[in-house]
């Protein structure tokens, strides 16, 4: 439980740390900190305009992603607490979820019979494809290396080992999640949240119907789904077995470093050109496979 | 005694359709298959759970020869995947030839229930029956009757054309099996499945193995031998190809795992040969899958992609064995033979509504479809739920199969040497890849066809499928929650089936891990249905204090907005196209726009795809063999003389040969 | 140390594959020239110094400076900013690439012998199948130029596999190889028409 309460915490500062980054690296002043926050409340007061081509897909879909992120949510550990729930393979079940969640944002995005939606949509499955595999062979490394297959238990017996290889593994695989936290939250440079040209959106075009309670309800989730990829680097750099206060310190320091790098990134870099994005893309799974030459090399398989 | 006279009686039921009329024909053929259904469940199911086998011997007086039907776990778990999805099928076929009760003849109708029933006759008997001649003939009945199925609408001489080269693609598949048996025969004498693990035990089992291999792939989808599948799915009416592709190409799958029974050594050649093979079924399946415009082609390439990831459990099971790893055998076997029944609920599902699209539309090309949503709400619903299974998606059935098959290799890695650990990753990359696929492919079919605006005018007259074909559908339904949702029931004995026929036994309680996995998946999902009506509930009330308006779409301020204007589904596929199309060979035929034409004229677009298997492997060699011997056949002239020439030749060279002692 | 180096040299490689303009493959040659660099100095145990000192300057100095230099040059003579003009596109070379690896990882292990240190052996065979492919794949002079420089590091890697020493001859045998591409390429850079988006046609 400490974990969810954790994530919910993060996920209330995280959006606005990054805008906040962002206004000062362009030299201005920015929002405060509690902004976004502030924006969903105003959702919350607003009413709703649907459009008149969609149907009951549309009005449901932001509901179940926001569900099946809050589902992905309870399989992470923190630390010495194992998660809500732990099983064999529940990273599995991780993805998957992540992925109902995202197959019905994208047929939201159709229902609205819009070529704007539909162009997002057919993006957003696009690259999502291309960035599954990335995951899966980073954890099927941490399953070799430490022979569990539950989140909690690699988690525990990350740290135990005393390679001296696991300083770049760890290293090669904070920077695969922070690539594959890019992709799944549309940011730099994969796609700007911040131009509303359609042409050149992926995100962002696909939730240009929703309004009021539903918008809330979209950007809810991209928050804590940042904060879900902000725990996933914290249990991969922190070792277990550490002091509790000094654990949800690190903890709060890791998302912020990962929130600034997010900031710092998008002010400084260009967004890539969209039909060299399936390289990019490609290129982290490509790095995951090294990862996995190093783990053969860590557990003796190529001596 | 009974039981020969209760068959007897089945087979006699069945030519006394032709004879019935109207309304009748329909509710014998029903009451027959009823009849076979209720019984044969009966023995698999005490089978399944007294863990005896049932052996029957029935005594054909005509033959003069006995016939022994033996059911053991494996027959019993196939024989239960038919009878679920066949009377949904039929029921749903009542709806569905409504329609052609005008343009077709009673003696159509006839036919047409008759080979039904055998189909379902033959299938039964495929699975129960070890005797080599008769199970090639049992073979023989399932592809003719299926083939008479196909040729339903015939009238098309397209359709025509598609079955009778469905009709020899079957036959050279049952080829391959013959020889294969006559192998068998020749070395032990007794042409049947009993005598496989005498000549495995003696001789090399990869030859025959593949020849196995082959015929069976043929009939169940592997690439390359899947070029019949996604002609014949679309040519059959709806009912039909939900049949076959669910349940009939899994008898091929039947007796590839007969023959993985009895392999006793070879293992790791064969294992790793079937992994290739699936793999590349899989991803080359969806791949195809995507870029199809035709519905019926579109789930019949998936059919393909499904194939794959069984082959995959399958092949994992036997590298499992060949490396003494048993638990990556118990959950390969149990994932893919679990992904069986599944497909066939899924697939045929899928394929029951694509039909009610086409009967409300009469168009399956999915560019003109569209805003179905509003007109078919039920048909919609079932779809949604048909493709959220398919892609492999909790809280559906298709997960629990998918899981079982990745967990399986994700804890084989930490004891893998190298060459495993590099042959597992390989693995898993093509199984994600397959799902993230899937996903692509089944938004795009979903989307296009029941959500947005209609595209044309045959989507906005689309009226909601009958009541009498949604609610067999149901059953369908009811299974896929039940899979998904209560998964450890369903597992437990689809892993004691797969353990006990490959003898693992003894590894089962290992494999006890998964099934807690199992049920705290379940668990997870309960919790997900639940937190989305909490949220949905809150919405509701939400919404009622506030104000609700409907405007219009953006539409970026263009004031002359079409439904036209939305994506196609050749642009949803479109940037997956531009990177695929080294592989796939599609190709569209267009005029480009020249440089100084400021008002572009009207102009044709076409993209099509072909199958690069279908190409290569059979319509170029075809071509090629008929280009020669359209060559030889100058010499049919058809003068008498010359034919009498030609035999005077021949005796001459005859006699001349003898002479010289050369013959 | 060295373990961390043969690592980033692995993931340049990956990014060979999917660069796409002509600064980029001059600057991931100077990256590797600095990795090399580091490998040699932490990984030769030799007691001639000479011989050290020789590699050390043949890496730092020219790998990493003096090539990248003058392959720069070259490029904004001749106003080639792109990699285009490929056999195949980027997304499949980069898969190919993968599959080299894989390959390289799976021979590495077939020829275990007590002698080859494997990781090497493997790292340096993966560059020489990503120099070929870029060879292969690319229509470019320049580009060919840079594959055969990776492919050039792959013999320093394998030397670096079999052994704690390595002999003069080899360093020789680099280093004239290096002489020959860079100087017969600046001899006809300097004959190449200046500013055009060709790096294949000659003046006339």
């Amino acid at each position: 439980m400490a974990v969810i309460i954790l994530i919910i915490i993060t996920a209330l500062f995280f959006p606005g740390i990054i805008l906040r980054i962002k206004s000062i690296a362009s030299g201005r002043k920015g929002p405060g900190v509690l902004q976004p926050m502030k924006e969903i409340a105003i959702l919350f007061r607003k009413g709703s305009v649907f459009g008149d081509t969609s149907g009951i897909i549309f009005r449901i879909s932001p509901a179940i992603s926001l569900s099946a992120v809050v589902c992905a949510m309870m399989v992470l550990p923190f630390g010495n607490l194992k998660a809500v729930i732990s099983f064999e393979g529940d990273f599995i079940f991780f993805s998957y979820i992540l992925a109902l969640g995202k197959f019905f944002s994208i047929i939201g995005a159709l229902d609205t019979g819009s070529s704007f939606e539909g162009m997002g949509a057919n993006r957003e499955t696009f690259f999502s494809m291309l960035i599954e595999p990335a995951f899966f062979i980073l954890l099927a490394t941490f399953a070799m290396f430490t022979g569990h297959t539950s989140f909690s238990d690699i988690f525990a017996g990350f740290h135990i080992s005393s390679d001296h290889f696991i300083l770049i593994y760890s290293i090669l695989a904070v920077y695969i999640i922070i690539q594959i936290a890019v992709v799944e939250n549309s940011r730099v440079p994969v796609d700007d949240p911040k131009t509303h040209l359609e042409l050149t959106m992926i995100h962002e075009v696909m939730i240009l119907d929703n309004s009021g309670f539903d918008k809330a309800l979209i950007h809810i989730g991209s928050y804590l789904k940042f904060a879900v990829f902000g725990t996933l680097l914290y249990n991969v750099v922190v070792p277990a077995g550490i002091n509790t206060i000094l654990q949800i310190a690190l903890f709060f320091s890791i998302q912020f470093v990962f929130a600034l790098t997010i900031g710092l990134v998008e002010s400084f870099r260009a967004r890539n050109k969209m039909n060299k994005n399936p390289k990019f893309i490609l290129t982290i799974s490509a790095v995951a496979w090294i990862a996995f030459v190093l783990i053969l090399i860590m557990t003796n398989k190529l001596t | 005694m009974l039981i020969t006279g209760v068959f007897i009686l089945l087979t006699l039921f069945s030519f006394i359709v032709f004879i019935v009329r109207g309304s009748l024909k329909y509710f014998l053929s029903l009451f027959i298959l009823s009849a076979g259904i209720i019984i044969t469940s009966v023995w698999s199911l005490s089978v399944l759970s007294d863990n005896k086998t049932v052996e029957l011997t029935l005594q054909l007086p005509v033959l003069q020869h006995s016939l022994s039907l033996v059911i053991d776990r494996i027959s019993a778990f196939f024989i239960l995947v038919v009878n679920i999805t066949v009377p949904v099928g039929f029921l749903y076929a009542r709806g569905y030839l409504k329609q052609y009760s005008k343009t077709k003849t009673p003696l159509h109708f006839s036919i047409h229930y008759f080979s039904y029933i055998w189909l379902y006759l033959s299938m039964i008997l495929v699975v129960m029956i070890r005797n080599g001649v008769a199970f090639l003939i049992a073979w023989e009945m399932m592809a003719v009757s299926s083939f008479l199925l196909v040729i339903f609408d015939a009238e098309d001489r397209l359709i025509m054309k598609t079955g009778i080269s469905y009709l020899i693609q079957m036959h050279v598949g049952m080829f391959f099996i013959l020889v294969a048996f006559l192998i068998v025969e020749k070395e032990s004498g007794l042409m049947s499945f009993d005598a496989l693990p005498e000549y495995f035990s003696k001789h090399s089992n990869i030859i025959l193995f593949l020849l196995f291999f082959i015929g069976f792939g043929i009939k169940a989808g592997f690439v390359p031998m899947h070029t019949w599948l996604p002609r014949a799915h679309p040519a059959a009416p709806s009912h039909v190809s939900g049949i076959m592709s669910g349940v009939m190409i899994k008898m091929g799958i039947y007796g590839i795992v007969r023959i993985l029974i009895s392999l006793q050594n070879d293992l790791l050649p064969i294992g790793l040969i079937i992994l290739g093979v699936s793999v590349i079924s899989a991803l080359y399946g969806v791949m195809m899958a995507i870029v199809q415009h035709d519905l019926k082609q579109l789930l019949a390439y998936h059919s393909i992609e499904n194939i794959g990831i069984i082959g995959i459990g399958l092949g994992l099971g036997i590298i499992g064995i060949a490396e003494g790893n048993h638990v990556l055998s118990i959950l390969g076997f149990s994932g893919g033979l679990l992904h069986v029944l599944n497909h066939s609920l899924f697939k045929s599902l899928l394929f029951f509504n694509a039909g009610s699209v086409y009967l409300a539309t009469h168009t399956r090309n999915i560019e003109e479809l569209g805003g179905l949503m509003k007109k078919m709400p039920w048909t919609a619903a079932l779809f949604l739920t048909g493709s959220l299974a398919i892609c492999g998606l909790p809280p559906f059935n298709g997960f629990i199969s998918e899981y079982l098959i990745a967990i399986g290799m994700f804890k084989s890695l930490s004891a893998a040497d190298l060459n495993q650990a590099i042959v597992l990753l390989s693995a898993i990359t093509g199984l994600i890849l397959t799902g993230g696929l899937a996903v692509f492919c089944f938004t795009k079919a979903f989307g296009i066809v029941f959500l947005g605006q209609p595209r044309s005018e045959k989507a906005s007259f689309a009226h909601e499928a009958d009541t009498i074909m949604i609610l067999p559908e149901l059953i369908t339904i009811i299974f896929i929650l039940l899979i998904g949702l209560a998964s450890p029931l369903f597992v437990r004995p689809v892993i004691d089936m797969a353990a006990a026929a490959f003898n693992l036994t003894d590894s089962v309680p290992a494999s006890a891990t998964s099934l807690i996995s199992l049920s705290h998946i379940s668990i997870l999902s309960g919790i997900f249905v639940v937190i989305v009506t909490l949220l949905l509930v809150y919405r509701y009330f939400h919404l009622q204090r506030r104000i609700v308006t409907t405007g219009s779409v953006w539409g970026c301020g263009y004031t002359a907005s079409s439904p036209k204007q939305q994506y196609t589904a050749t642009s949803y596929a479109y940037n997956y196209n531009h990177l695929a199309k080294p592989l796939l060979g599609t190709q569209k035929i267009m005029e480009e726009m020249e440089e100084g034409e400021i008002f572009p004229g009207e102009r044709d677009f076409k993209s099509f795809s072909e199958d690069v298997f279908r190409t290569r492997v059979i319509d170029i060699p075809v071509d090629r063999i008929s280009g020669l011997l359209k060559k030889i056949a100058v010499m049919q002239t058809g003068e008498i003389r010359h034919y009498i020439l030609y035999a005077f030749v021949f005796i001459l060279l005859v006699l001349l040969l003898t002479f010289f002692n050369l013959i | 140390m060295v373990d961390y180096l043969i690592i980033l040299f692995a993931v340049t490689l990956i990014y060979f594959a999917s660069a796409e303009r002509l600064v980029n493959y001059v600057r991931l040659i100077g990256i590797q020239g600095l990795l090399l660099f580091g490998i040699a100095i932490f990984e030769l145990k030799e007691i001639n110094s000479a011989n050290m000192i020789f590699i050390a300057a043949e890496t730092l100095l020219i790998k990493t400076i003096i090539v990248p230099y003058l392959l720069g040059r070259i490029i904004k003579r001749s106003g080639v900013a792109k990699v285009h003009r490929q056999a195949m596109p980027g997304f499949y070379l980069l898969i190919l690439s993968i599959f080299a690896l894989l390959f390289s990882v799976i021979i590495a292990n077939l020829v275990l012998n007590q002698y080859i240190n494997t990781v090497f052996m493997a790292i340096a065979l993966f560059t020489l199948f990503t120099g070929l492919l870029l060879i292969v794949t690319h229509k470019l002079i320049i580009s060919h130029l840079i594959g055969f420089l990776v492919i050039e590091n792959a013999v320093f890697l394998f030397s670096m596999a079999v052994g704690n020493r390595m002999p003069m001859l080899i360093n020789i045998g680099i280093l004239l190889d290096i002489f020959v591409g860079v100087l017969i390429l600046g001899f006809f850079g300097l004959r190449l028409k200046p500013r055009t988006n060709e790096l294949t046609l000659l003046k006339d």
